[in-house]
């Protein structure tokens, strides 16, 4: 009884998203078809791919507001290199370097300056924001070659490449965290900085590393992204980021930092998808939907710091 | 509701409490008597139940069964801010206070006198400043706490418990970041909070303390109580005796002499820091454990730091083992063989929610990882556990997270994690600060076993006694400067604290 609760205390969300996936599979037709299945893996590849190293980032003691900012910039740049030089590889890799450099700002300002890095990020995302105007020349961009849609579409084994993607970028993310000394030293600075700095850890090389790899991760988002829509755009669009955060929080992984894991931001971007996906299919009205929405986060949320709380 | 005899009148009474967390009980079938105007102190081990017993009557932790009863009446409370409204309050280890704000926002807060919606700030400074005339108890109203010295403030916690019209006040390891003198004077106000007719109860370590404080004494052990007894009938072996259960010896091991012809392992040489401390020059051998005695404040943290490459001088030189030291950081001065036991354990110390091996490999992490397969996990299981048996921590599993070990258990786990590096200098910074006695013998022989195998100690500690029974040599600090050298039959008490108050 006791190791049951146990148990469900440390795999909460994971339990929630299986029970939810199993009651639409029983009483939503559409729901457990292949087709659809195939589909929300597809659309919760870009979140999950820069969820991965939020989480990392978040565990790490910091808060990135910035992934947006890089989330739209990356593919436009991308866009940029490979109009000008018609290699496709070439301007991916730009857009990466550039996703990798906007990460590094940040790190800088937040390691270095020391400024709060809600604040220092929330400020970057204009800078960047206004990056992707200039860049674009405000206006849509578009590919030049064919090939630049096979990046999210290419089809392996009927699953899509923004699939694969998502994946390998999830594994990575989990080995970092869990079986190397950079994801130890990234536990020991958010669990209590100061400590992790008299053991000898370098804290603002753990952070700024950190930084640096979420922004090439929110760049990769991008440009997966808009190989799906065959296009960029610059914009002033927070909505990316706040679906980020809402996976790796409702996943349990404390937002005070030393605390998560990556198959928890995976588990709870699945369920926040599930729930959307099964509305959809029953017709709730969006208007409704967003209410449950916003009240299941809180609930959940709820669950789990209670579940986690120390037993008083 | 049974009857009380009524010739003393208990405040307020425990009938037969208990509570448990989880598997632990942390309190069985506890029946004790509070009264007003006494100060009454509860003694025992960590574990042994004396801080819930606190936070039980503070309404910090519900109790499971048994009954309490205020002035004969059964009382049910289940909040602390309920048990203050019953006049309950307790003045805790870690103090409670907006740093930020003034001494007089910090005393009335959430009691301060309105005018309808709007705080009256003439009104609420003068009730503040009565207070303070009643229990003459002055601090600057106007200054921000933050600015203050720990005992103003804690001196503005127990106003702010004055404020509340408190009937009882529980003292919680108060004098635990406190100096000598500042001690002293906490303890003549405690005293005369006692003859105000408030009850006072007084939870320490410090046996000396409680015996100097106490009118009466309950001894718990492993959360029963052993007996409530009027402290003028308990010694110190008294006490001792009935917290462990059995008859310690000589809290302090042997220590072994250290040759003189043993080579110099640190020299320190014209040290300066601005504002925290100047001109220090010291070397210490092999083998040899070096007191630094003073008091709080007077630049001996910040002298550990600095030796330990956390942070630069402003002059002089650090030389270990032929190196220069502190230009490349602490990881630099890790690898060198340096580790530290730092003051608090849990500010600096540990990661209170990870596991006993992460706390515990962190600083060697490198000895096990390796780029392509990441970190080998048995063998950082296997030294990780080997060391911990070195250290005697006991523990429930090493994967385990620390925040559920007991205090000496915690400072235990900094001692096995300085031990994975076989270091070469341990700079022990208080490393029995609230700990108990039987984690304290261990932690000492720890120490002594250091020594005997060759390797340096620099002791940091505020317990004189501490620091005469296993310092071979002793520095006297006092506001940033070394007053003196003690050694041998010079090391005593007497001695040490006359240099420590030297101005």
């Amino acid at each position: 009884m006791n190791k049951a609760l146990e148990f469900s205390k440390k795999h909460g969300i994971a339990i929630i998203t299986i029970v939810i996936f199993i009651l639409l599979a029983i009483t939503t037709e559409g729901f457990f078809t292949e087709r659809n299945l195939r589909n929300i893996i597809d659309q919760q590849s870009t979140i999950l791919i820069a969820a991965s190293f939020m989480t990392i980032v978040i565990i790490s003691g910091n808060f990135d507001i910035s992934v947006s900012a890089i989330f739209v910039v990356s593919p436009l740049f991308t866009l940029f290199v490979e109009n000008a030089t018609g290699n496709l590889f070439l301007g991916v890799l730009a857009g990466i370097s550039i996703g990798l450099c906007m990460g590094a700002f940040n790190a800088i300002v937040v390691t270095y300056f020391k400024v709060n890095s809600f604040i220092a990020t929330l400020a970057t995302s204009f800078m960047f924001f206004g990056l992707g105007y200039l860049i674009s020349d405000r206006s849509l961009m578009r590919p030049a070659g064919e090939a630049y849609q096979q990046i999210a579409r290419t089809k392996i084994f009927d699953i899509t490449s923004a699939a694969w993607l998502s994946l390998i970028i999830v594994i990575i993310a989990s080995i970092l965290l869990t079986r190397t000394r950079f994801g130890r030293n990234v536990f020991a600075t958010g669990g209590n900085q100061e400590a992790a700095r008299l053991a000898g850890i370098n804290v603002a090389r753990v952070q700024a590393t950190a930084f640096i790899l979420l922004g090439g991760a929110a760049a990769l988002a991008g440009i997966v992204s808009s190989s799906r829509s065959i296009s960029a755009q610059p914009s002033d669009d927070f909505s990316f980021v706040f679906a980020v955060l809402t996976a790796v929080i409702v996943g349990g992984t404390s937002i005070a930092g030393g605390k998560g894991a990556i198959w928890r931001t995976v588990a709870a971007a699945f369920f926040l998808a599930f729930m959307s996906n099964g509305f959809n299919l029953n017709q709730v009205d969006p208007l409704w939907q967003r209410i449950i929405l916003g009240l299941v986060i809180v609930i959940a949320v709820a669950i789990d710091s209670w579940s986690q709380r120390r037993n008083v | 509701m049974e009857k009380r005899n009524n010739n003393v009148k208990a405040f307020i009474s425990f009938d037969k409490v208990s509570k448990s967390f989880g598997a632990t009980n942390a309190l069985i079938n506890c029946s004790v008597d509070f009264e007003l105007g006494k100060i009454h102190s509860l003694v025992g081990e960590n574990g042994a139940g004396k801080s819930t017993l606190g936070k039980l009557i503070l309404g910090i932790y519900k109790l499971d069964s048994g009954a309490i009863s205020i002035d004969g009446i059964p009382a049910s409370f289940s909040s602390p801010t309920e048990a203050v409204k019953l006049g309950l309050v307790g003045i805790s280890q870690e103090l409670s206070l907006l740093p930020d704000r003034t001494v007089i926002d910090n005393i009335a807060m959430g009691r301060e006198t309105t005018f309808g919606p709007f705080v009256s700030s003439n009104k609420t400074k003068e009730q503040v400043l009565k207070v303070m005339d009643k229990y003459d108890l002055h601090v600057d109203p106007e200054k921000i706490v933050g600015m203050l010295s720990v005992a103003d403030q804690q001196k503005v916690e127990i106003l702010r418990a004055l404020n509340t019209n408190a009937r009882l006040i529980v003292f919680d390891e108060p004098t635990a970041r406190l100096a000598g003198h500042q001690v002293e004077q906490l303890h003549s106000l405690v005293r005369s909070l006692a003859k105000s007719g408030k009850a006072v109860i007084y939870i320490s370590h410090y046996l000396e303390e409680i015996l100097a404080i106490s009118d009466t004494i309950t001894l718990l052990r492993n959360g029963q109580k052993v007996r409530t007894e009027s402290a003028s009938n308990e010694t110190r072996d008294s006490l001792i005796e009935g917290m462990t259960g059995r008859d310690v010896g000589s809290l302090f091991p042997e220590i072994s002499k250290i040759d003189p012809t043993k080579e110099v392992l640190l020299k320190v040489n014209k040290l300066c820091r601005n504002n925290e401390f100047q001109d220090i020059s010291f070397e210490i051998k092999k083998g040899e454990i070096l007191g630094i005695a003073g008091l709080v404040g007077s630049g001996r943290s910040e002298l550990a730091l600095t030796i330990y490459g956390d942070r630069l001088p402003d002059s002089g030189s650090i030389e270990f083992c032929g190196n220069k030291v502190g230009l490349k950081g602490i990881s630099d001065s890790v690898k060198l063989g340096m580790a530290i036991v730092p003051e608090s354990r849990r500010d600096q110390g540990l990661m209170l929610e990870r596991s006993l091996l992460e706390n515990t490999s962190l600083p060697y992490l490198k000895r096990f990882a390796s780029w392509f397969y990441g970190i080998n996990k048995s063998q950082e299981r296997k030294e990780v556990i080997d060391s911990c048996v070195e250290t005697m921590v006991k523990h429930g599993g090493i994967e385990k997270e620390v925040q559920f070990l007991s205090g000496g258990n915690q400072q235990k786990v900094l001692f096995a994690r300085a031990a994975m590096g076989k270091p070469k200098l341990l700079i022990a910074d208080e490393p029995t600060r609230g700990v108990d006695i039987g984690s304290k013998q261990v932690i000492y022989e720890l120490i002594s076993q250091l020594s005997k195998v060759g390797e340096a100690v620099l002791l940091i500690s505020s317990e004189v006694e501490e620091i005469i029974g296993i310092a071979h040599r002793t520095l006297v600090m006092s506001k940033g400067k070394v007053v003196a050298e003690l050694s041998g039959s010079e090391l005593k008490k007497s001695t040490i604290m006359e240099a420590a108050f030297k101005q």
